[in-house]
C-alpha cells in the first residue's frame, strides 16, 4: 500500500489538532509539506489500490497543496485585525485546513463513492469559512452556499448509485478501464453528474451560489474556491465523463456556460464577482477541454493550473484594495497604481492571465482548447472565441480603470500581502512561459 | 404481488404523503415532525427489506437511518427553533397554492423523468419486487424536496427540502442497489454534519429574501 497519499490527507487534519498552540504556523508548514509529499508522489505514480494517482491527478494535487499554501500565508496577515468575525481565527485556520484535506481525499480516493463524500465534505468544512467576515450578506451567501450546492450535490449521488448498479464496484480504475460502450444507464450517469457535480463547478444554470459566496468570503476563502475546489469538483466530473464520454451534451453545457459568464460579467460593479464570473469562465473552458479530449486535456489542464495561481492573484489583491478602501465596488476604487504598485501590478498581471493575454499559461491552454473545437464543430469554436473575447475586453476594461483611472491616496497595507499576491501573478506568467518552451522543444 | 411487496409499496407511498404533510405545514415544529415520520417509515422499509433479504448491513442501516436521521437531525433542528417554542411558523406563505403547484411539478417532474429514464430499465430488488415503478416513490420525495426548497424561505424548511431529498436518495439506492455501507455510512456523517452547519446559520438568519448586494 502506498502510504504518502494517506499522510497527504492526514497532514491539514494533524495541524487542525493544534488548535490551541500556534495553528497558523503549523498550518503553513502543514502546507510546505503538502508541496513536498505532493512532489514526492510524482516518482511513485501512477497507481492504484485505495488511492488512485496519474498524472492528471498529480496535476490537481500539486495545484490543491499549492494554494493552500499561499492560502494560509495570505491569512495569517488578512485575518489579524478583522473586525466582525463570523468564527474565531483559529478556527479559521483549522477550517482551512479540514477543508484542504477534503479536497484531498476527493482527489486520492480510488472510489466514487468517497469521492462524492469528499465533495460534500468540502461544503461542510467551508461554509463558514465565507462567514469568516460576519455579516448580514455575508450570512446570506453561506446559506445559499449550502444549500444550492448541497442539493446539487445531492442530485450527484443517484449517478453514484446508477453506477454501482451498472458495474456492481464503485472502484475508479475498474470503472474507467471497464471497457463501457455507453447505453441508456451510462447516458443518465454521466448527464446527472453534469448537473449534480456541475453545481459545485459552475455550470450554467446551477451557478448561482458562485457569485455570492465568492464575493463575501475573505479573499483567501475565495481563492481557495475559484483556485482549487471548483478544478476539484470538475476532476471528479471527469472521472465519471470518462466512463463514456458524451460530448455532445458536455461542450454545449460549456458553450452556453461560457456565454452566460461573459454576459454576467460585464454587469458587474462589484470587482470580486466580476471575478467570480471569470472562474465561471474559466472552469467552463476546461470543462471544455477534458469534453473534446486528446490534446483538449492538456489545454484543460494548463488553463486549470495557470489559473488557480492567477486568479489567486485577483483575489488577494481584491483582498489588499478592499483592506486600503473598505470598498468592493470598482465605481469607489479608481487610480490606485500610484499608491498601491505592487498590489496594481499584481491585479493587472492577473487580470491578463485569467481572461488569457498571451504568454500566460491560460492562453496557451485556450488556445489549444480551440484549436482542436475548430477541428469538431466551427459554430461552437466562433460561439466561444466571440464569448471569450467580450470577457477579455470587460474584465480588462474594468481593471485598467480602476489601477489608472482618476487619482486615490490609498496606500498598501504593509508589504506582505501584496508581495504574496505578485508573486502568484509571476508564477502564472512564469507556468506559460515554461509551458510554451517545454511544449515547442518536444515538437522539435 | 405477495404480502411484503405490499406492505413495501405501501410505505414508499406513506413515505411520499409524509413529504406532502411537510410541504403543507407552516409550523417549524410540525415539518420537523414530518420528518421525523418520514425517517421512520424510511427506517420500517429497510428492516423489511433486510428481513427479507437476512442481511446484516440493511439491519445497521435500518439502525442508522433511525438514529442519525429520526432522533438526532429532529433533536438537533428542535433545539434550534427560536425560544424551542411550538408556536413559531412561517409568515406569509400560501399553503393551499404552494400545495397546488407542489403536486403538478412533482406529477410532471415525476411522470417525465421516469418515462424518459427509468421506464425502460427493469430492477429486481430485495424482496421479490420486480420492475420499476416502484422508483416514482422516491423520485416524488426528491422533487418534494426540491420545491420545498424552492418555495420557502425560512432556514428550517429549506433544510427540511435537503433531509427530505436525502431521505429519497435512501429510498431510491434500496430499490435498486444498496451501495456498500461504509459508503452510505459516510453519506449520513455528511449529512449530520451539514445539518449541524445549517443549524448554526438558523441562529444567525431565520430567514431568507433577495438582496441587493447579491443581485446579479
Amino acid at each position: 500500500m502506498h502510504i504518502i497519499p494517506f499522510i497527504i490527507i492526514a497532514t491539514p487534519i494533524i495541524a487542525s489538532l493544534f488548535f490551541r498552540w500556534n495553528v497558523k504556523s503549523v498550518s503553513l508548514i502543514s502546507g510546505f509539506i503538502e508541496m513536498a509529499l505532493s512532489t514526492l508522489l510524482y516518482f511513485q505514480m501512477p497507481f492504484h489500490g485505495i488511492f488512485y494517482v496519474d498524472f492528471t491527478e498529480w496535476i490537481f494535487l500539486m495545484m490543491v497543496s499549492s494554494i493552500y499554501t499561499v492560502s494560509v500565508f495570505y491569512s495569517i496577515y488578512y485575518m489579524k485585525d478583522i473586525e466582525s468575525r463570523g468564527i474565531s481565527e483559529e478556527m479559521y485556520f483549522v477550517l482551512m485546513n479540514l477543508f484542504t484535506a477534503s479536497m484531498l481525499f476527493s482527489l486520492l480516493m480510488n472510489n466514487y463513492g468517497f469521492m462524492w463524500v469528499g465533495i460534500e465534505a468540502t461544503t461542510i468544512s467551508s461554509a463558514l469559512l465565507i462567514i469568516a467576515e460576519k455579516n448580514d450578506i455575508s450570512l446570506e451567501a453561506a446559506w445559499r452556499y449550502i444549500i444550492l450546492v448541497s442539493a446539487g450535490v445531492t442530485f450527484a449521488f443517484i449517478s453514484i448509485i446508477l453506477i454501482y448498479y451498472n458495474f456492481h464496484t464503485l472502484n475508479v480504475y475498474d470503472v474507467i478501464h471497464s471497457g463501457s460502450q455507453g447505453g441508456l444507464i451510462i447516458r443518465v450517469i454521466v448527464s446527472i453528474a453534469l448537473v449534480g457535480f456541475g453545481t459545485k463547478t459552475g455550470v450554467f444554470p446551477v451557478h448561482t451560489w458562485l457569485p455570492d459566496a465568492h464575493s463575501e468570503a475573505p479573499p483567501p476563502v475565495s481563492a481557495m474556491f475559484s483556485g482549487v475546489l471548483l478544478p476539484v469538483a470538475l476532476y471528479v466530473l471527469y472521472r465519471i465523463y470518462q466512463i463514456a464520454p458524451y460530448p455532445q451534451l458536455y461542450t454545449w453545457f460549456a458553450v452556453i456556460s461560457i456565454a452566460a459568464a461573459s454576459i454576467f460579467l460585464a454587469n458587474q460593479r462589484k470587482y470580486k464577482r466580476m471575478f467570480a464570473y471569470s472562474t465561471m469562465e474559466n472552469m467552463n473552458v476546461a470543462l471544455l477541454g477534458l469534453a473534446l479530449g486528446g490534446v483538449g486535456v492538456t489545454g484543460a489542464l494548463l488553463v486549470l493550473v495557470t489559473h488557480s495561481f492567477a486568479k489567486s492573484a485577483s483575489f488577494f489583491s481584491s483582498g489588499n484594495i478592499l483592506k486600503s478602501t473598505g470598498s468592493k465596488d470598482m465605481d469607489h476604487v479608481r487610480g490606485i497604481w500610484k499608491g498601491m504598485p505592487y498590489t496594481s501590478t499584481a491585479l493587472l498581471l492577473s487580470s491578463f492571465a485569467v481572461t488569457g493575454a498571451p504568454p500566460f499559461g491560460v492562453f496557451i491552454g485556450e488556445f489549444i482548447i480551440l484549436y482542436r473545437l475548430a477541428t469538431v464543430n466551427m459554430i461552437q469554436f466562433a460561439l466561444v472565441l466571440f464569448f471569450l473575447m467580450a470577457a477579455f475586453i470587460g474584465i480588462n476594461q474594468n481593471v485598467t480603470s480602476m489601477v489608472f483611472n482618476g487619482t486615490s491616496d490609498h496606500k498598501e497595507s504593509g508589504w506582505q500581502m501584496p508581495a504574496i499576491a505578485l508573486a502568484c501573478a509571476v508564477i502564472s506568467l512564469l507556468l506559460g512561459i515554461v509551458f510554451l518552451g517545454g511544449y515547442f522543444n518536444a515538437l522539435l | 404481488m405477495n404480502p411484503f411487496e405490499n406492505v413495501i409499496f405501501l410505505a414508499a407511498a406513506m413515505a411520499t404523503v409524509a413529504g406532502f404533510y411537510i410541504q403543507a405545514q407552516e409550523f417549524i415544529r410540525s415539518m420537523i415532525r414530518g420528518q421525523l415520520i418520514q425517517s421512520i417509515i424510511i427506517a420500517g422499509i429497510v428492516f423489511i427489506l433486510a428481513y427479507l433479504e437476512s442481511s446484516p448491513d440493511l439491519v445497521i442501516l435500518g439502525i442508522l437511518v433511525l438514529v442519525l436521521r429520526g432522533y438526532l437531525v429532529t433533536a438537533l433542528l428542535e433545539r434550534r427553533i427560536p425560544g424551542n417554542e411550538s408556536y413559531v411558523y412561517e409568515k406569509g406563505i400560501g399553503v393551499a397554492s404552494h400545495i397546488i403547484m407542489d403536486l403538478v411539478f412533482i406529477i410532471l417532474a415525476t411522470f417525465i423523468v421516469f418515462s424518459l429514464v427509468f421506464s425502460g430499465i427493469h430492477f429486481s430488488i430485495s424482496g421479490g419486487i420486480a420492475g420499476s415503478t416502484i422508483i416514482v416513490f422516491p423520485l416524488a420525495i426528491f422533487f418534494q424536496g426540491l420545491f420545498l426548497i424552492g418555495s420557502r424561505n425560512t432556514t428550517f424548511s429549506q433544510i427540511m427540502g435537503y433531509v427530505e431529498e436525502e431521505n429519497a436518495l435512501v429510498l431510491f439506492a434500496l430499490f435498486i442497489i444498496p451501495v456498500p455501507l461504509i459508503i452510505e455510512t459516510s453519506v449520513f456523517l455528511d449529512v449530520l454534519a451539514l445539518v449541524v452547519i445549517s443549524s448554526i446559520v438558523v441562529m444567525e438568519k431565520f430567514s431568507h429574501e433577495p438582496m441587493e448586494e447579491l443581485r446579479g
